[in-house]
C-alpha cells in the first residue's frame, strides 16, 4: 500500500533522529529546574526568626507522577496483605492479648500525630522560599494525609477481624478524662503546628521523625511481630516508607538557614526544647508499651533507645552537625536518666489511674518482674513489692474494693501532673529525672517535674494553660467522672479500662467503682 | 552473630543489667558523639530480600566490607561506615524487569544519615550533603 509524502517525510526523519520513547523521571526534575517560581509573598499563619535559604534542595528529585505511582504501589501490597492474607489466616486473633492493649494506644496516638503533621508541614510549605524543599514539605503533606487514613485504618482493622473492640474502635471520645491524651496532644500536637515555623520543624521532622519515629514506627514491629501481631508490621513499615523524606526535609530545612545568623543564636536552645518535648512523652510511654504491653520482650527499652536515640540519632544526625556549631542538647543526661527508669514510673501511675483510660493494663507477672530485675537492677525494691501489695489486696478482682490510687494516697504520695509536658509524675516515688517545683502566676499555681519545662514555661506561660485532669474534676466522684467521659463500653456500665486482659477475669463496672467512693482532688491546693 | 563494631548488638548493647548501666550513665557518654555510620531500614519484600541476598550480601559484598544486615522481623537492618550504596540498574538486571530508583523508595522504611538518589542510584551518605558536599542534579545526556 502506497504511503502519503507526509508519512514518508515523518518516518525518513525518525531514522536519522530517533524520537525517545520515554523520558526518565529525573530527566523531567532537571528540566523543571529551568523554571523559576517566585515566592517572596508567602503567607504563613506562623512567620520564622530564621530566614530559609532559597536553593535548598529536595533529595530524592521527586515528581508528581513518580510520586502517585510509588503511593499506589504501597497501598496495594498494604491493603493486599491486610484483606487477603491476613484476614484469611484470623492474624487478628493470633495478637497477644496484652499487645492488643497496647496497639489500642499506639495506632490511636499515632492518627493524632500524623493528623496534625498536615497542618505542620501545610504551614512549613507557606514558610519555605526554595522551589525544591516546597517540593518536599507538599509531599509531605500528602504522606501525613495517607498515614492518618492507615492509622484510622488499622484500628478499625483490629476492631473489626480482632479481640476486644472497645478501645480500639472509639479511644477519642475519651479524651477528657485518659491521663496521656493531654500529654499526646503536646507531643503531637501543639510541638507540630504552634509556633516558629522551623521550631515546629525541628520538633517534627528533625526530631520527631528523624528520632523517634524509629522506635514509634519501626523497632515497635519487632515487638508485634514477637507477640503475634502480623498487622502492624504491614501498615507501619509502610508508613515509614515515607518518613525517610521526612527526615531529609528535616534535615534540609536545618540547612537551609545553616548560614543565618539567627541559627547561631536560636538553634541550640529550639534543639534542646524539641528534645525535651519529644522525648518527655515518647520516651516513657513507648517504654511502657512495649514492655508492660508485650508478653514476649524483644530487649529492654533503655536498649531501643540507646541504640536509635542515643548513639544513631544523636551521634549520625546532631554529632556530625556539630562543626555547624550544633550542640549535644543540654538536657541529654536526663533524658537518659528517663530512658532508664521514666517507663517503670508511668506505669506505676497507669496502672493506679486504670479506670480513666481506654485500654487494658496487666501486672507483671513472676516471670516478668525477673526480667525486669535482671535489665533494671534495683526495679524489685521499687516497683516490684508495690505491684505484689496490689494484687495481693485484689487490684484486679471487682469485688476487692481496691483501687491502686488508694495506695498513693495511703502513703502519702501526691501525683502531680507537668504543667508543660502534661505528663503525670510522683516526685516523692520516683527514679526517672522527675523532681516537684512550683510556681504561682495570676493566683494560679503550677507544678513542674524538671528545669527543661519550667524554662519553655517562664519564658511563654500563656501558652501551657490546659487544665489537668485533678484541676478539671476536683471534688467530683471517680465514676461520675467516667460516665461523663465516655468511659463505658457498649452496655453502658462496664469500663472499656481494665485492670487484667484475662479473659475469664471479672469485668469492672460504674457500680465496682461507685462502691469505692474515690473523688478527685487537686495536690496543688495542699501546698 | 556478627563481631563487627556495627552489629545490632556490638559494643554496650552486649552488656547486660549493672555492666550495661555503668557503662550507659558513665560521664563521657552524658553527650552525644560523632558517628560516621549510616543505618538503612529495608521493608521485607520480594525485591528487598532479594537487593539484600543477592547483590548487597552478594556480589556486592567485597565492596562495603563494614556492612552488617540483620533480620529484625519484618524488616531488614542495615548499617555500614560511611555509605551504603544500591544501583537499581543492577537490581533490574537481577529481578529481569525495570526497577527504578523509585520502585526502590516502596521499600525503604528508614534512614538515618543523609539519603538521596541520583539517577538509578540511592545513595545514604555520612557525608553533610547540601552542606559540605552539594547535592547534584542529573547531568544532561
Amino acid at each position: 500500500m502506497a504511503i502519503s509524502t507526509a508519512t514518508k517525510a515523518a518516518t525518513d526523519a525518525l531514522a536519522v533522529n530517533r524520537a525517545p520513547v520515554s523520558v526518565g523521571a529525573q530527566e523531567v526534575h532537571r528540566w523543571l529546574q529551568s523554571f523559576t517560581w517566585d515566592f517572596d509573598k508567602n503567607r504563613t499563619k506562623y512567620s520564622t526568626k530564621y530566614k530559609m535559604a532559597n536553593d535548598t534542595k529536595e533529595q530524592f528529585k521527586l515528581i508528581a507522577k513518580e510520586y502517585a505511582r510509588m503511593e499506589s504501589v504501597k497501598d496495594e501490597r498494604q491493603f493486599g496483605s491486610l484483606q487477603d492474607v491476613l484476614t484469611r489466616v484470623d492474624a487478628a486473633n493470633r495478637v497477644h492479648p496484652k499487645w492488643n492493649e497496647s496497639m489500642k494506644v499506639i495506632s490511636n496516638f499515632l492518627e493524632v500525630g500524623e493528623y496534625n503533621a498536615i497542618a505542620a508541614t501545610g504551614m512549613l510549605w507557606d514558610s519555605a522560599t526554595a522551589p525544591e524543599q516546597k517540593n518536599g514539605y507538599l509531599g509531605q503533606v500528602m504522606d501525613e494525609i495517607r498515614h492518618t487514613n492507615q492509622c484510622g485504618y488499622i484500628n478499625y482493622y483490629f476492631a473489626k477481624q480482632g479481640q476486644d473492640a472497645a478501645g480500639h474502635n472509639d479511644a477519642r471520645r475519651t479524651r477528657a478524662i485518659g491521663p496521656l491524651w493531654k500529654g499526646m496532644k503536646r507531643v503531637f500536637s501543639d510541638g507540630f503546628i504552634s509556633g516558629d515555623a522551623v521550631e515546629c520543624s525541628i520538633n517534627l521532622q528533625l526530631v520527631g521523625e528523624a528520632c523517634f519515629t524509629n522506635p514509634l514506627i519501626v523497632a515497635v514491629t519487632e515487638w508485634a511481630s514477637a507477640n503475634g501481631d502480623e498487622m502492624t508490621p504491614t501498615v507501619f513499615l509502610s508508613i515509614e516508607t515515607d518518613e525517610l523524606r521526612h527526615m531529609a526535609n528535616g534535615y534540609q530545612t536545618v540547612v537551609s538557614i545553616a548560614n543565618d545568623e539567627a541559627a547561631s543564636k536560636y538553634l541550640n536552645t529550639d534543639l534542646n526544647n524539641a528534645f525535651w518535648t519529644q522525648q518527655k512523652y515518647f520516651t516513657p510511654v513507648l517504654g511502657m508499651m512495649f514492655e508492660y504491653g508485650s508478653h514476649f520482650k524483644v530487649e529492654p527499652w533503655v536498649k531501643t533507645w540507646n541504640r536509635w536515640v542515643y548513639e544513631d540519632w544523636g551521634g549520625i544526625w546532631i554529632g556530625r552537625l556539630g562543626k555547624y556549631g550544633v550542640e549535644s542538647p543540654a538536657s541529654l543526661r536526663d533524658a537518659k536518666k528517663d530512658a532508664y527508669w521514666a517507663h517503670h514510673d508511668l506505669f506505676l501511675l497507669a496502672y493506679a489511674l486504670w479506670p480513666t483510660g481506654f485500654f487494658r493494663l496487666t501486672l507483671p507477672t513472676a516471670e516478668e518482674a525477673e526480667w525486669y530485675e535482671a535489665n533494671y537492677p534495683g526495679w524489685y525494691d521499687m516497683y516490684g513489692k508495690v505491684y505484689e501489695e496490689w494484687r495481693a489486696r485484689g487490684c484486679e478482682d471487682p469485688s476487692s474494693g481496691f483501687l491502686p490510687l488508694q495506695w498513693f494516697a495511703e502513703n502519702n504520695h501526691p501525683i502531680y501532673i507537668d504543667r508543660v509536658s502534661q505528663v503525670p509524675f510522683c516526685p516523692s516515688y520516683s527514679k526517672g529525672a522527675s523532681t516537684l517545683r512550683v510556681l504561682e502566676y495570676n493566683g494560679k499555681k503550677h507544678s513542674f517535674s524538671d528545669q527543661w519545662g519550667e524554662r519553655m514555661w517562664l519564658s511563654e506561660p500563656e501558652r501551657y494553660e490546659c487544665q489537668n485532669i485533678f484541676e478539671q474534676y476536683e471534688g467530683r466522684e471517680l465514676s461520675e467522672v467516667i460516665a461523663e467521659g465516655h468511659g463505658l463500653r457498649s452496655d453502658g456500665k462496664t469500663l472499656i479500662s481494665q485492670p487484667h486482659t484475662n479473659k475469664d477475669g471479672k469485668l469492672w463496672t460504674l457500680d465496682d467503682i461507685k462502691k469505692i467512693g474515690c473523688v478527685f482532688a487537686d495536690p496543688l491546693k495542699a501546698l | 552473630m556478627s563481631t563487627s563494631s556495627n552489629a545490632y548488638g556490638a559494643g554496650i548493647m552486649a552488656k547486660t543489667g549493672k555492666a550495661f548501666a555503668d557503662e550507659y550513665f558513665a560521664e563521657e557518654n552524658q553527650v552525644v558523639h560523632e558517628s560516621h555510620e549510616v543505618v538503612l531500614v529495608l521493608k521485607k519484600s520480594d525485591e528487598m530480600n532479594s537487593v539484600v541476598e543477592e547483590i548487597l550480601l552478594g556480589d556486592r559484598k567485597a565492596d562495603n566490607p563494614t556492612l552488617v544486615v540483620e533480620d529484625r522481623a519484618g524488616y531488614w537492618w542495615l548499617k555500614a561506615t560511611g555509605k551504603i550504596e544500591v544501583d537499581c540498574t543492577e537490581v533490574s538486571e537481577l529481578l529481569g524487569k525495570n526497577f527504578s530508583v523509585y520502585d526502590f523508595l516502596v521499600d525503604v522504611s528508614s534512614t538515618i544519615g543523609r539519603a538521596y538518589t541520583l539517577g538509578e542510584t540511592f545513595t545514604i551518605t555520612s557525608e553533610l550533603m547540601g552542606l559540605d558536599v552539594k547535592l547534584k542534579d542529573l547531568e544532561k545526556a
